[in-house]
């Protein structure tokens, strides 16, 4: 167990190094001088130097990325060197302030985003899936899966219009102002209004998540199904609600559960599509804005987020599935 | 015809798919024959609602012929989805069979590459790749084809695991050929089918992900893509709904019908694992 955790834990780290190490060369092959970005418009060439000098942008690669692993971006006054590496994933270019600050004041954004989405989508999945596998090849089953192809393919960007057209601007015409088209309350604010302003983000996501998952629900239950000790659990005379819902729902979550894992972690490390449509300032808007601005540091540093919002998401999986594993309770 | 029946009955949707496709695909190809000229020039009033009469889906706030614009996307759309579907397979095919084929620290090192390009998003990463170099179609269809490759790296070292100890390719070994001609000759032609299935789902990713850069508004404006279409209606929304549904609903179908091709193909090549679900 503990070696078992010790290799996840060191092939994490060096899964993030290397992250590091290639989206500082993506930072690299840009095509507009940071610099230039940077400067006032209108700066002088001696300006623009100025700042490509303050920020090393003229020293070579090996030095650059050295500089970026070992103290940052330079910044006056700022705590430098390997003992103060942890909140040195560097100083934004353009608001000078610590990378993982930044990172870090959009994260209640993102995570109420994410969890939100993943228990809405999830709790719908398991239902669908599971009444789609009890009525195999009934009407009831195709319609769902006909909404699941819908599901699948329709892009975010087009759910979250319509969502936000008819749910938002048509609803407001009428005089009802159920959902706000955009913002964010901090949960601990007011957990009413943060659960209303997010409600149409949730729906977006989770649109795009059920066709899925319900499609995985359904094929894992009906391998399950076929088993010998639902059999069994059947000839003892186990009520067929409890077959489904306890026995073979059971075993058949695992796939779902890693998958949902993935999922979770891909919207943490972005869902910027939505974000963009419901006006949220998440992770997701922060890494595009950084990369158009020339703001390379944060884009590093989103994308380190991301890898590690993934790694964290695989570790979740691997505790739970082993938790929920009978022969490891044993 | 009577095949057609037949094939019909029994897998609705994968026909369905396959016949959307085809229209999508002839609308592409004979575009500039249809809607002959710019598309991006101004032919009528502005703000028509669809249906109206010589402009199908309206137009624009410039009085630019949505429809034109929609078949000429369609070339943009599909020629990136084509081109990204095409690197990815190719890389993905390679570094899998090789990875698969040759196995211990060759395996080991090519799992790991692989490994670090799914640990990031694909949708960020491309979208931070993009915003950063220039928005060409060059890049745009590099960018998608980065994030795009380890799937089938995967599912192509997967499946060439299962066949390298088998006996016709010990045979082959046994009869001297070289690794190159046992990965190309003998163990790639049976991998084929799992990977049309992939790269047909993949293609509708491509799309869904090419369509969502446009949205964002980090596509180049050179070229006239659906997501282009969507991401440029959008800020007008309320006032004309069809600018940004009509394209939406485009990219929509195109999808739709690749994941029932994908599925119907699916079903078709690989009968043993298809009842567990569409995608693998």
């Amino acid at each position: 167990m503990i070696r078992h955790t010790g290799g996840l834990i060191f092939r994490a780290l060096s899964t993030l190094l290397i992250v590091l190490v290639i989206a500082f060369f993506i930072t690299r092959i840009a095509y507009r001088n940071p610099a230039v970005m940077l400067a006032p418009r209108n700066a002088s060439q001696q300006a623009i130097d100025a700042i490509a000098h303050a920020l090393r942008l003229n020293e070579p690669w090996y030095l650059q990325l050295w500089y970026y692993l070992y103290r940052g971006p330079d910044i006056q006054g700022a705590p430098m060197g390997i003992a103060h590496w942890p909140p040195a994933l560097g100083y934004s270019f353009r608001k000078q302030t610590p990378v993982t600050d930044l990172i870090l004041s959009k994260v209640p954004v993102t995570l109420s985003l994410a969890l939100g989405a993943v228990v809405i989508w999830m709790t719908l999945s398991i239902l669908l899936g599971v009444i789609a596998a009890r009525r195999q090849g009934s009407w009831l089953d195709r319609l769902i899966s006909g909404f699941a192809y819908v599901s699948l393919s329709v892009p975010t960007f087009l759910s979250g219009i319509l969502i936000s057209y008819f749910l938002f601007f048509q609803l407001s015409n009428y005089g009802i102002f159920w959902f706000p088209s955009s913002g964010y309350v901090p949960l601990t604010e007011n957990p009413f209004e943060w659960a209303r302003h997010l409600a149409l983000p949730w729906l977006t996501l989770a649109l795009a998540e059920i066709g899925i998952f319900q499609q995985l629900v359904r094929a894992s239950m009906l391998e399950i199904l076929g088993e010998d000790y639902i059999r069994t659990a059947r000839a003892k005379g186990v009520p067929e609600w409890r077959v489904y819902y306890d026995h073979a729902l059971k075993a058949a979550l695992n796939p779902v559960i890693t998958l949902g894992g993935l999922e979770l972690a891909v919207i943490m490390g972005g869902a910027i599509v939505t974000e963009t449509i419901f006006g949220l300032d998440g992770v997701g808007r922060l890494a595009i804005n950084s990369a158009l601005e020339g703001d390379f540091p944060v884009v590093i540093g989103t994308t380190i987020f991301a890898a590690v919002s993934f790694v964290l998401c695989t570790f979740a999986v691997d505790i739970i599935t082993r938790w929920r594993d009978p022969a490891s309770q044993s | 015809m009577a095949l057609l029946r037949s094939s019909f009955l029994r897998h609705p949707g994968a026909v369905a798919g396959a016949l959307i496709l085809i229209a999508i695909l002839l609308m592409a190809i004979f575009a500039g024959i249809l809607f002959p000229g710019d598309p991006w020039r101004m032919v009528a009033r502005p703000n028509l609602p669809p249906f109206s009469p010589g402009h199908l889906f309206g137009t624009d706030m410039l009085g630019r012929d949505l429809a034109a614009g929609i078949a000429h996307g369609a070339q943009v759309t599909l020629l990136i989805a084509l081109a990204v579907t095409m690197l990815a397979v190719a890389f993905g095919t390679a570094i899998g069979a090789v990875a698969g084929y040759f196995g211990g620290w060759v395996d080991d090192v090519a799992m790991r590459f692989t490994e670090f390009f799914q640990t990031i998003p694909s949708f960020l990463l491309t979208v931070v790749i993009v915003a950063i170099i220039a928005p060409s179609l060059t890049s745009i269809i590099l960018a998608i084809a980065i994030v795009s490759w380890p799937q089938i790296a995967r599912l192509v070292r997967a499946e060439v695991l299962s066949l390298v100890n088998q006996d016709f390719v010990r045979a082959a070994r046994v009869g001297g050929l070289s690794s190159a001609r046992i990965i190309w000759g003998h163990i790639l032609p049976n991998v084929l089918s799992p990977v049309i299935v992939a790269a047909s789902l993949m293609t509708a990713t491509v799309i869904l992900i090419e369509s969502g850069i446009s949205f964002l508004g980090l596509g180049n404006r050179d070229f006239v893509s659906w997501g282009y279409l969507l991401g440029t209606g959008r800020t007008a929304f309320r006032v004309n709904w069809w600018l940004s549904t009509i394209p939406g609903l485009a990219i929509f179908l195109t999808v739709l019908s690749l994941n029932l091709v994908g599925d119907g193909l699916n079903h078709w090549l690989n009968p043993r694992n298809s009842n567990r679900g569409g995608r693998a």
